[in-house]
């Protein structure tokens, strides 16, 4: 008789307990405590601030942190993810919309955990998965550095997230599958250089953040480690032995490249490395360095091939049996009037250093996110910089024009098989 | 030599030319058309700015084989010294030019603008203007006669 009714009430307490233990675990990852807000205003050391300097500027955070040049750090710019869109924040000290509350211990914990002083879990966009293995006196460094930055009263943006992951203890879960906070290991059979740049790589500058590919889930796909992602609606370039590069990269080039935005003859940088190479250039000279030697160490893993980038000289017209002829012809023209004038070496006197197109990266790159970018909206240097500049060809070019050109420097400037999906890439480029 | 067909002002001229001829030169030295202005030649500076399709576009670049049956507007097809369009009457009201030559550039880019967003805010103004630069530094001006007749227009001004 009571048999039954004793296996309901134990079914009801395995579940209560379950219910319980889910609770504590749902808990235990999403929720976070605050951390007492500092009163107390503090004096930091110079050497500390200057290294803080730098090390600000090898992570970039400006290029998030700073829309506008006249409110340095104050945050609000936007960034499109597949989640929704985020606003950066105000790190500065400013005591109530910035970071001027937040103790050592807060800005510490923001910086590993990706946890605000009060609480909430800050979204991935903040690359805290990498600045989780910086040092204890780096983090301490950068604190000092933007504890004394002048205090703007910014209030935070509100962000437009898709649903569910405007619920921010969500991101607690992303924690657990991608927050990896083990120690930063230095390679003992690597040189004390190449160390610093693993380091400052992988640590401070979160190159993988753009040139690692991600999961759905939006954390790095750690099994193509560089093997090339996405940055603001731009492809960036593998930096392993998948490189797209045409021609093997020297380490001085990419020393250039690093420091000045232009390897001579070789590449060019465009669309979001603009704002790295920006930064980088006001940082440290030896820590450049270090960054391009271990970047060089990865790259030089691509195999040697050889490509039309190893001839000079304007590119050809299309073969007379070429099964797409009309369309390439409309390519070859449009290249040949619009873009050789300053492409093809030495035919103007104000062609500078244009890369003759079948060294330029774009067109051998997977997908003609970066052609098209760059042939609509041209490289113009970020706001007050100076650097190489290309117009744009977005008025003026149709979208078949611009569609047959990328075909067309594709297959006879990089002789690499075609593009699927060209022609959406440029209806989405053309997209306000 | 082509001979192309192209619709300027809202006529008809046929031009004999080489493909890779700016569209800039084709105006000026066969149409006379000598509004749009030579500056950098490189889509540097804007003073050449004429409209393709209705879209700002720095006619030093564009060559003449691109623009096909689009329609390209110059400064000539807003008015004249005797019946100013709205944005030349304004720029002529704030006295916006100096020296003038970035003007024609001016005008044809701050058409653009009024054509598609009828009552811009200031910062839309300053962000739209961006490309196009004057060495006199009249830029301030420049803003306020767009401002100006983008007032005159909401106000039910004629274009």
């Amino acid at each position: 008789m009571d048999r039954p009714s004793r296996t309901r009430r134990s079914t009801w307490w395995w579940l209560f307990a379950a219910v319980i233990a889910l609770t504590g675990i749902a808990l235990a990852v999403m929720w976070r405590p605050a951390l007492a807000p500092q009163t107390a205003t503090q004096a930091f050391d110079t050497t500390r601030i200057e290294r803080g300097a730098n090390l600000a500027r090898l992570g970039m955070c400006a290029s998030c942190h700073t829309p506008d040049l006249a409110l340095p750090f104050a945050g609000g710019k936007p960034m499109n993810t597949p989640f929704g869109v985020v606003h950066s924040t105000n790190i500065t000290p400013d005591i109530k919309t910035g970071i001027g509350a937040w103790s050592e211990a807060a800005f510490t914990r923001a910086m590993r955990e990706g946890v605000a002083r009060d609480g909430h879990l800050l979204y991935p966009a903040f690359p805290y998965n990498h600045y989780v293995r910086m040092t204890p006196s780096d983090v301490a460094d950068l604190y000092a550095y933007f504890m004394t930055r002048p205090a703007i009263d910014a209030p935070a943006r509100a962000n437009r997230m898709t649903f569910p992951f405007g619920f921010r203890p969500l991101v607690g879960f992303w924690n657990v599958l991608y927050l990896d906070d083990a120690p930063w290991q230095p390679d003992p059979a690597q040189s004390a250089e190449w160390n610093r740049g693993a380091y400052l790589a992988d640590a401070v500058a979160h190159c993988a953040a753009c040139h690692t590919p991600r999961t759905l889930l939006g954390g790095p796909d750690l099994k193509r480690q560089l093997g090339g992602g996405d940055a603001e609606d731009w492809y960036a370039p593998a930096l392993n032995q998948d490189s797209p590069s045409p021609l093997p990269w020297t380490r001085e080039q990419l020393h250039d490249y690093l420091r000045s935005g232009i390897a001579e003859n070789h590449a060019m940088a465009a669309g979001p490395m603009q704002a790295v190479v920006t930064h980088l250039a006001q940082a440290d000279d030896r820590d450049v360095a270090a960054l391009a030697a271990w970047t060089h160490s990865h790259l030089a893993k691509a195999p040697a091939r050889a490509t039309p980038a190893q001839q000079a000289g304007p590119l050809p017209a299309p073969a007379a049996n070429d099964p797409d002829l009309q369309r390439m012809t409309l390519g070859y023209t449009t290249y040949a009037n619009a873009c050789a004038r300053c492409h093809d070496a030495g035919r103007d006197a104000s062609s500078g250093t244009a890369l003759p197109l079948q060294k330029a990266v774009a067109l051998y790159d997977p997908d003609p996110r970066d052609l098209i970018h760059i042939t609509l909206d041209g490289i113009a240097p970020p706001a007050g910089e100076p650097s190489r500049f290309m117009p744009g060809f977005k008025t003026i070019l149709t979208d078949e024009q611009t569609g047959a050109l990328a075909a067309y420097l594709r297959k006879y400037g990089a002789g690499q098989p075609a593009w699927p999906e060209l022609d959406q890439a440029v209806r989405t480029a053309r997209e306000p | 030599m082509t001979t192309y067909r192209l619709q300027v002002n809202g006529k008809v001229h046929a031009v004999d030319n080489d493909p890779d001829t700016p569209l800039l030169y084709v105006l000026r030295n066969d149409l006379a058309l000598n509004g749009a202005k030579f500056g950098c030649g490189l889509g540097q500076c804007g003073s050449c700015t004429v409209l393709l399709d209705g879209q700002p576009a720095m006619s030093c670049l564009v060559p003449l084989s691109v623009v096909g049956t689009r329609p390209v507007r110059t400064v000539e097809g807003l008015g004249d010294a005797r019946a100013p369009g709205v944005l030349q009457q304004a720029f002529i009201d704030e006295q916006a030019a100096q020296c003038g030559y970035c003007i024609a550039g001016m005008l044809m880019q701050a058409t653009a603008l009024l054509e598609r967003t009828p009552a811009p805010t200031d910062a839309q103004i300053r962000a739209h203007m961006s490309p196009n630069l004057c060495r006199c530094g009249t830029h301030m001006r420049i803003l306020r006669a767009v401002r100006r007749a983008a007032d005159r227009l909401a106000a039910g001004g004629e274009r």
